[in-house]
Order: C-alpha cells, then sequence, then structure tokens
C-alpha cells in the first residue's frame, strides 16, 4: 500500500560567542560529515548542507522522513534443547514468548522489531552527540556542567518543520529564536519556518553563507578601490580570515600620510596585514599605493568615524614602526654583529654570531669550487654571509620576525654596501615556501645555500633528525630550498662534498662523520626526489639517476631528461629489459668492476658486432654527454639494442672456458658502466601494457 | 570624558552588575591579575563578583616618557565574575556604551588572543576586543591556575584605561590626556616615567635585586609552611615584580629566564593548593 509520508526541513543554528575565523572552516565541513554519518540508516532525508559565520554553525536537513526506520535486531540465545528456565529467562529479556524464539542452526535467537522512533526524537538525540563531536583547535569550558566547546555558546536554534526540536546542551535551551548581528540586529526574530533562516539572518545583517560572504567582501573590496585608481592586494589568506571575521563585510576606504610612505612598503603592509587586518592597496604594478581598505563588521552608513579610529590606529602602529627603523638605523648593520654573539642559535650549535661564521666559511668554500664554472663575485659572497643575520637584532625584526632578510636587505642599502650584497641578504631566506622563488643572484644562491647547508649539517650533527612527520626545524623546507637552488641556479656544485664540509664545521663532536654526511646526503635526496617526482619524471626515472645525481644536480635533471625523451623509443623498453638481465649476470658473477674486455680475446661474431657497435657508442656518446648532450648520449648508446639481443642470443656468458667467460663478462661490465653515465637502465619497470 | 570620569562610570556601570568594587592591592604587580580579588577569586567554587581599578609596572614597557603610547607604570580596568552571567558580552557592550562609546557607531571586533601567565601557571581563553581596529579590552575565560583546571570558570575583563581615554578625548599623545581636576595624565606620570624608566634600564642594583628574589622566594617557601597563604602569595607577587625588574635591566638570560619563572610558578602552586585545601568546605567523612 503506498504511503504518503510527510516530509519536513531540519534546521540546527548553534550560535555561539566569536569563533576565530581559523575555527569555523574545518568545524563546518565535521558538522556535515558527522551528521551525515549519524543520520545513515537511521532515517531517510535528503541534502544535507552547512552554512555558517564566526558566530553562527548552521546544518540544514532537507526532506526529512516523519519517523525514523523500523530495525529489526537478532540477539544470540541458548541451544535448541536448553533447560526451559534458560529459555524462559532469555525470552523474557527480550518480551518474548520462549515459542517465539527462532531456531538457527542449533542455537535459538530472539529477534526483536523496533519501530522507528519519531524524527524530532531523532534529532533531539543528534544536537548533543554532534556537537560533542566537533573537534576544535583548542576547547574551553565556561559554565557549570563543564560542556568544551570552541567558544561558549549563547543559543541553539533547533527545528524540524514548525516544531522546535527540544534539546538542552551546556545549559542552553533549544528554541525557535535567530540571533542577528550582536550590536546591529534588533530584537531575536521567531522562526516560523526553517526555509526562511538564511533571510531572519540576512536582515539581522549577517550573510550566513560563506561563498556569498565572500563574493559580497571581494565585490565591496573592488568597489572601495575603485576611486584610487589602485587594487587590494591579492592575498589568499586575509580574504578567507576575513570572510570568517565579519558576518557582514563593510569596506572603508582609508589613506596613509606621505610622511610614511618613505618606510620600507613590506614593512607598511605587514603592519596593515598582520596587526590590523586592512587590505594594503597597490597599483597595477603591484606598487604600494597611499591607501587601505579596512573591512568593518556591519553597517555601512556612519562610516567616517570608523574611517578615523582606522587612520589614527594604523598611524599609532605607523609610528612605531618608523621608531624602530629609526633605532636600527642609527647604527650599521655590520656594527650589530657583535650582538649576535648574545643570541642563541640552538644550544649545542652555538650562538648566531658562531653559525654566521661558519656560513661565512660554507659560503667561501662554495665560492672557490665554483670558481672554473660559475660567474659568482666572491667578494660580495663573503660580505653578505657576514652581514646575513645582522638584521635579527634589528628592532623591526623582532617585532616582525617574517621580515627577516628583507629588512637586512634594506638596511644594507642604506648602508652603502653593493646592491649585489644587499641583494643576496634580502634574498638569503628565499625560497621562503614551495613554490616562492629562489635568490636571483649566482652570489644570493651561494649564500642562501650555505644558510641552509649549516642548519642542515647542524642538526644532523646534534642528534635533531626529522622523524616521521614531526620536523620542529623545518628541515625538509630547508633541503628542498637547498636543492631548488642548485637546480633553478644551474650550479655545478657537488652537494655532497658541500654536506661533508657543513658537518666538518660542526661544533659538535660528530663520531662518524662520513656515515653522518651519508644520512645527510640521503636526506637531501629525498627532497630531491619528491622534487622530481613533481615535475612529473616516473619514480623509476627518478631512482635510476640516483647514483651520483647529488654530485651533479643539472646534470641529474639533464639526465632525467634525457632518460623520459628516449624512453618514447619503443625499443627503449626491451633494451632496459637485456640491459637488466646483463645487471643481474653481473651481480650473480659478483662482477662490480673489472679490466676493460680485449677483442682478440672474444671468440664469436656476435662478441665482435657487440663489441665494435659499444666501443663506437661509447666514444661518440661520451663526445655528447661531455657537451651537456645527455639525450644524444644515450639515443647513441640504446644504439647497441641489436647487437646486444645477438649477443644474448648466440652466445653463452657463463661458458666453462674461464678465460672467454672472463671476457663477456669484462664486455657486459663495460656496457652497464657505460649506461650508468646516464642512468641506471635496470631500475626502469616496464610499462604495464 | 576625562580618565578619572571613565574610572568612575565603569565603577558605577559594574557596581550595578553585582560587583563589589574593590581597591588596588598594595604591591607592585604586573597586571590587576595579580590582584587577590582575581588571583584567589578565580580559585575555588565560591562566587566572586569584583571590580576594581590596577595600577600595573612593566618595567621592560618604561619609554622614558617619550613614547606617546607606552608606558612602564599604567592603569587597567579589571573585572573578574564567577560564575559566568549569562550574556556577559552584551553587558561588556552595554558598558562601552556608559564610557561613550557607541558600539553601533564603531566596528567592535572580537579577536582571537588567548591569555597565558607563565608565572601564575594560569591560562585562559578569550579574545582581545578591537574599537576600530584598537585593542580597548581582553576579554577572558580562565581555565587554568596553577595549571590545574578551574571549575567554575571565571570571566575576566581587563579595559586598557589609556586608550580608551586617548580614543574619547581625540588625543594622541597618553601624556595629553585630561585627567580631571585640572590635571594632565603627564602633570602625573611624566616624572615618574623618566625616572623610573632610568632606574629598570639602567640604575636598579642587580645584585640587591637578585639577593631580594632568593630572599622572597624562600620567605614564601617558608611561610607556606604555617599554612598561611596570603603572607605567603605576597612573596609571589614581590618575587614576580623583581624578576620583571631584573629582567628589564637585562641580568637574565635566555635560559636563566625559564628558570627564575618555574622558580615563581612552583612557590604560586604551592600558594593555590594551600589556599583552596583551606577554603574548600570540608565533606563531612562519610559512615562506616
Amino acid at each position: 500500500m503506498a504511503k504518503k509520508i510527510k516530509q519536513n526541513d531540519f534546521l540546527l543554528d548553534i550560535h555561539t560567542e566569536p569563533f576565530p575565523a581559523r575555527f569555523v572552516p574545518p568545524a563546518l565541513d565535521q558538522l556535515k560529515l558527522n551528521a551525515a554519518k549519524w543520520l545513515a540508516g537511521k532515517i531517510d532525508h535528503g541534502d544535507i548542507a552547512v552554512s555558517g559565520t564566526l558566530r553562527h554553525l548552521v546544518l540544514t536537513v532537507k526532506g526529512v522522513a516523519a519517523k525514523g526506520n523500523d530495525k529489526t535486531e537478532r540477539f544470540k540465545g541458548p541451544k535448541v534443547g536448553a533447560p526451559a528456565p534458560a529459555l524462559e529467562g532469555f525470552a523474557r529479556k527480550y518480551g518474548l514468548d520462549p515459542a517465539a524464539l527462532i531456531p538457527d542452526n542449533g542455537v535459538l535467537y530472539a529477534e526483536v522489531h523496533t519501530k522507528g522512533e519519531s524524527a524530532s526524537a531523532l534529532f533531539s538525540a543528534m544536537i548533543p552527540e554532534l556537537m560533542k563531536s566537533l573537534q576544535f583547535p583548542k576547547f574551553m569550558t565556561w559554565e557549570e556542567s563543564g560542556f568544551k566547546f570552541g567558544r561558549p555558546l549563547r543559543a541553539i536554534t533547533a527545528m524540524l518543520g514548525d516544531k522546535v526540536v527540544p534539546v538542552t546542551v551546556a545549559g542552553v535551551k533549544s528554541g525557535r529564536s535567530v540571533h542577528g548581528h550582536p550590536v546591529l540586529a534588533k530584537q531575536p526574530v521567531l522562526l516560523k519556518d526553517p526555509a526562511k533562516h538564511a533571510a531572519v539572518l540576512r536582515q539581522g545583517l549577517v550573510i550566513a553563507d560563506p561563498a556569498e560572504r565572500r563574493e559580497y567582501l571581494l565585490k565591496c573590496l573592488a568597489q572601495a578601490t575603485k576611486s584610487t585608481g589602485g587594487v587590494t592586494e591579492p592575498d589568499e589568506a586575509l580574504i578567507d580570515e576575513t570572510v570568517f571575521m565579519v558576518e557582514h563585510p563593510v569596506p572603508v576606504l582609508g589613506k596613509l600620510r606621505d610622511a610614511h610612505m618613505v618606510l620600507p612598503a613590506e614593512l607598511l603592509k605587514l603592519v596593515m596585514k598582520k596587526q590590523l587586518k586592512f587590505f594594503p592597496v597597490v597599483t597595477k604594478d603591484g606598487l604600494l599605493h597611499p591607501f587601505f581598505v579596512g573591512v568593518r563588521d556591519g553597517l555601512s552608513s556612519g562610516n567616517e568615524l570608523v574611517r578615523e579610529g582606522y587612520q589614527r590606529v594604523l598611524e599609532a602602529r605607523f609610528n612605531d614602526a618608523a621608531f624602530f627603523v629609526g633605532r636600527d638605523s642609527a647604527s650599521t648593520l655590520a656594527s650589530k654583529l657583535p650582538q649576535l654573539e648574545r643570541v642563541t642559535y640552538q644550544k649545542a650549535l652555538g650562538s648566531m654570531a658562531q653559525k654566521a661564521a661558519r656560513v661565512e666559511s660554507i659560503a667561501a668554500w662554495i665560492g672557490e669550487r665554483l670558481r672554473q664554472t660559475a660567474h659568482v663575485d666572491e667578494q660580495a659572497v663573503a660580505r653578505a654571509a657576514k652581514l646575513v643575520y645582522a638584521d635579527l637584532v634589528t628592532d623591526v625584526v623582532k617585532e616582525f620576525p617574517e621580515l627577516q632578510g628583507h629588512m637586512g636587505g634594506v638596511y644594507a642599502r642604506k648602508d652603502g654596501e653593493s646592491e649585489k650584497v644587499a641583494l643576496a641578504v634580502e634574498q638569503f631566506y628565499f625560497p621562503v615556501a614551495a613554490k616562492s622563488p629562489a635568490p636571483t643572484t649566482a652570489e644570493g644562491a651561494v649564500v642562501s645555500l650555505s644558510g641552509k647547508l649549516d642548519s642542515l649539517a647542524g642538526c644532523f650533527a646534534a642528534g635533531m633528525i626529522p622523524t616521521g612527520s614531526a620536523d620542529p626545524y623545518a628541515l625538509r623546507r630547508q633541503a628542498l630550498g637547498a636543492v631548488r637552488i642548485v637546480l633553478e641556479k644551474q650550479l655545478p656544485l657537488d652537494l655532497d662534498a658541500a654536506i661533508a664540509h657543513a658537518i666538518s664545521l660542526q661544533p659538535v663532536a660528530v663520531p662518524e662523520p662520513a656515515k653522518l654526511a651519508a644520512q645527510l646526503s640521503e636526506f637531501v635526496w629525498g627532497r630531491a626526489q619528491s622534487l622530481f617526482e613533481e615535475m612529473n619524471f616516473a619514480v623509476d626515472e627518478v631512482r635510476s639517476i640516483q647514483s651520483g645525481a647529488l654530485s651533479n644536480l643539472p646534470n641529474a635533471f639533464l639526465r632525467l631528461a634525457a632518460l623520459r625523451a628516449v624512453r618514447r623509443d619503443p625499443a627503449f623498453e626491451p633494451l632496459a629489459a637485456a640491459f637488466k638481465r646483463a645487471s643481474n649476470i653481473l651481480k650473480q658473477a659478483k662482477i662490480s668492476d673489472s679490466a676493460p674486455p680485449e677483442r682478440a680475446l672474444l671468440r664469436d661474431q656476435a662478441d665482435y658486432d657487440l663489441y665494435d657497435a659499444l666501443v663506437a657508442a661509447e666514444g661518440s656518446a661520451n663526445d655528447r654527454i661531455v657537451r651537456g648532450d645527455f639525450e644524444g648520449g644515450l639515443k647513441t648508446l640504446v644504439s647497441v639494442k641489436p647487437h646486444l639481443d645477438q649477443f644474448f642470443e648466440k652466445v653463452m656468458v657463463m661458458v666453462d672456458d674461464e678465460a672467454l667467460k672472463k671476457q663477456r663478462l669484462a664486455l657486459l661490465s663495460k656496457l652497464v658502466r657505460a649506461f650508468r653515465r646516464v642512468a641506471d637502465l635496470s631500475e626502469i619497470q616496464a610499462s604495464a601494457s | 570624558m576625562t580618565f578619572q570620569e571613565i574610572v568612575l562610570e565603569l565603577q558605577d556601570f559594574w557596581s550595578k552588575q553585582g560587583c563589589a568594587v574593590v581597591q588596588p592591592y598594595d604591591l607592585e604587580k604586573g597586571a590587576g591579575t595579580f590582584n587577590p580579588a582575581t588571583f584567589f577569586g578565580a580559585l575555588t567554587s565560591a562566587p566572586a563578583r569584583y571590580a576594581y581599578i590596577e595600577p600595573c609596572r612593566r618595567p621592560a614597557d618604561g619609554r622614558y616618557g617619550e613614547n606617546p603610547n607606552r608606558l612602564g607604570k599604567y592603569y587597567q580596568f579589571q573585572v573578574i565574575m564567577k560564575p559566568v552571567p549569562a550574556g556577559i558580552t552584551d553587558t561588556y557592550q552595554k558598558s562601552l556604551k556608559a564610557i561613550g562609546l557607541d558600539p553601533k557607531k564603531h566596528d567592535l571586533r572580537w579577536i582571537e588572543d588567548d591569555w597565558e601567565s607563565p608565572t601564575l601557571g594560569a591560562s585562559g581563553v578569550g579574545w582581545e576586543v578591537w574599537l576600530d581596529g584598537m585593542e580597548i579590552t581582553q576579554f577572558t575565560y580562565f581555565q587554568q591556575m596553577g595549571s590545574m583546571p578551574l571549575s567554575p570558570v571565571s570571566v575576566e575583563l581587563t579595559y586598557g584605561l589609556e586608550r580608551i581615554a586617548m580614543y574619547l578625548q581625540n588625543k594622541n599623545s597618553v601624556y595629553d590626556l585630561d585627567y580631571g581636576g585640572g590635571l594632565t595624565y603627564g602633570d602625573l606620570h611624566k616624572p615618574q616615567e623618566r625616572e623610573l624608566s632610568r632606574y629598570s634600564f639602567e640604575t636598579a642594583d642587580v645584585a640587591l635585586l637578585s639577593r631580594h628574589f632568593n630572599e622572597w622566594e624562600a620567605e614564601g617557601v617558608r611561610l607556606a609552611g604555617f599554612g598561611d597563604p596570603i603572607p605567603a602569595y605576597d612573596c609571589v607577587v614581590r618575587a614576580s615584580h623583581l624578576f620583571n625588574t631584573l629582567e628589564a635591566r637585562g641580568a637574565i638570560s635566555v635560559t636563566e629566564r625559564a628558570h627564575y619563572i618555574g622558580r615563581i610558578r612552583n612557590l604560586a602552586r604551592k600558594v593555590m593548593e594551600l589556599y583552596i585545601e583551606k577554603n574548600t568546605p570540608k565533606e563531612p567523612a562519610a559512615a562506616k
């Protein structure tokens, strides 16, 4: 019999004191996920959706059935034929007659049918559990029951259709009142229809939907800056934060005073963004414009007072910043260096002054290694290396640690250091993020790399080695930075040797320096490996060039590119298989290295053909590889394939004739070594076809 | 509105909310939280409702009277309530209106700022309240004292009086504030800022301060032994201020710093435990 089922929409609005912006998006995700999990199988329903602000977490469930699903449960009882009292006792427990027990495989079961609960009862039960299930970055308590939540609960609006779903959480009783903006909304509105919830909030100056609020904010920002000819600086993080810091964004445009525009632009922007959550206005070219937009929560009228307030606060902050810059500028960077002796880097690794000395020494070492191959101004490197940490004792960097390096560059220019030196100091911490740029100059690259190598070597020497996901000193980031610098600046530098050198400079006793260096090289290689994989090189390709990769990373990249290009050749994979066979034979014969084969001591035509082809290919490949043409070199080597196939087809390597066996092994060994200059093909996995 | 009128208005407002308006404590301290009304008030389950102005000394913040926004000695207006009354954030907004800051005409924002006092082993969750971008109040739900969870929880409101007054009087320097009684804030405070900055940064006797720190710490432990937390707590307050002065004077290295803080915290914990033990009604022993 078809029964018309009455459906209702469910609404839950958890109204709290203001959450920190970062709490809200994860809470909304969990609210949706956990509600779906909780309801699954218990009751039929339609779409589940969430929205919210810093004061509201809102959940809606469409098309909820009037009753929960009926349920049948089976409970295992005594064996068939058990004594009557036992049967009766078991049956009574489930309100059944012993005759109603169901035999199955020699055991009796009680089958209990439960009628579905009313939707309202189900949701009453769900709300407290759902609220308890939300994980916040930090919990708090505020009232007698000790309920833990991200912020104190103010009200719960819970409705199913036009009825309130009764529930009490942390002393707050659910109801139908909806609370708009805490300052601007009039009295709470009594909601009759859950579908009107968003509209009621909107009237109370709360835009509940984050996507809508974001769009509105962006429109507001664009409008506000129109008259200035500039735009707000694109800053996704600040936009995301603002979306969850205000319920009804209203832009207020303010002006910077000319007197402040002489301060470093990065400092001005940081003061605006970090200290006041204002959006700096920039020109189309990204230059700072003397304007900002503050986002007010609430009304778009009467903003003159708010603008004055914003400007006054900004003024005070800029005055502070100017005061710091003035104090910092009273003496040169170089004259601040002795102060680094009083700044501890790491307890085991000494002061920042000691670290600076090591960085200077590593930079000089690298400069010397690159003297023949790269154009590096060693004097500029030495000067920059001396100054890189001086800005750590400036007032501006103490106040804004994010400006380390940047302020060093600003002050270096003020002190009359050369632009090369100033830029190297400014970009010392580059790349600051996975995708952000590496230092632009060779000098900057060398100094920045030296800093990273020293940090890595120091932490490894002091036993602060990252394990699993724990990496408190961000060594993975440092290693990735080092790899990127060497690759992007095309430095033909032996990183293995540089690592060993950096370890030798550390002020801690290292019992087995070679072992530690190998461990650190492997760690750094791990970053190179994932970087290459991010560039879409296959795992087996990266593995095949691993040998010797760190001793020349730019070449390692070229070898990879060559491999990928040549791999497209249909002859390549069979060659790789034949190559693997050759390597295995050598492995079994325990040959790692051998004297070169002698043609005269070989015997069959297939021997001679392979020998001749290999000698020719090797010579020509070598010319190409020396010129950096790894692809050409590899292609030339691949041309021996038919001869290698013939060789394996026609002759046996492991023959009884010891002298001949030795020569054939030597021939294979020559082949393997020739290829390994580009890649170890035995690592190549046949692609599934 | 003069500086003193703001204080009077706040006292009046919170008095009407059922708070006892108590007086500043008579020892040097870095924050209103050190006033026993708050420190002891937050500890037990007994209700607490207090409001008071508290002079605070932050030796390291002294600027010889030359910085218009920073002071080595200034005032906080503090409110503590336990249990937390319903709608406390609304009540707070009303208090702003009482001192002439109508939230409807300004941008009032609640910015996450969790408070922590390492020397008291205390921490709380809450906000800085921004009025048009300016921080005017620290609003905190205490969660722990002496590293112990508090129940029931207290709420603490700390008004930054000088900033509020500068805003209301449209002054760019704290020293230009109209204090009341025909005086400026500068008349009352500038000489003291100059001389106290010199004391904190230049002339304070490090050996004497270090010795006093050790002595007051030892005295605190000794007094706690007699089971009287109140005089022992005075030792905590004194040691804490001595530490602040030593630090401003540049006499404490980074490693020593953690050690000093640990010593104050240990003493503070001892005092707290003693106070709780003494002030928690004993359950009658269950009949066997």
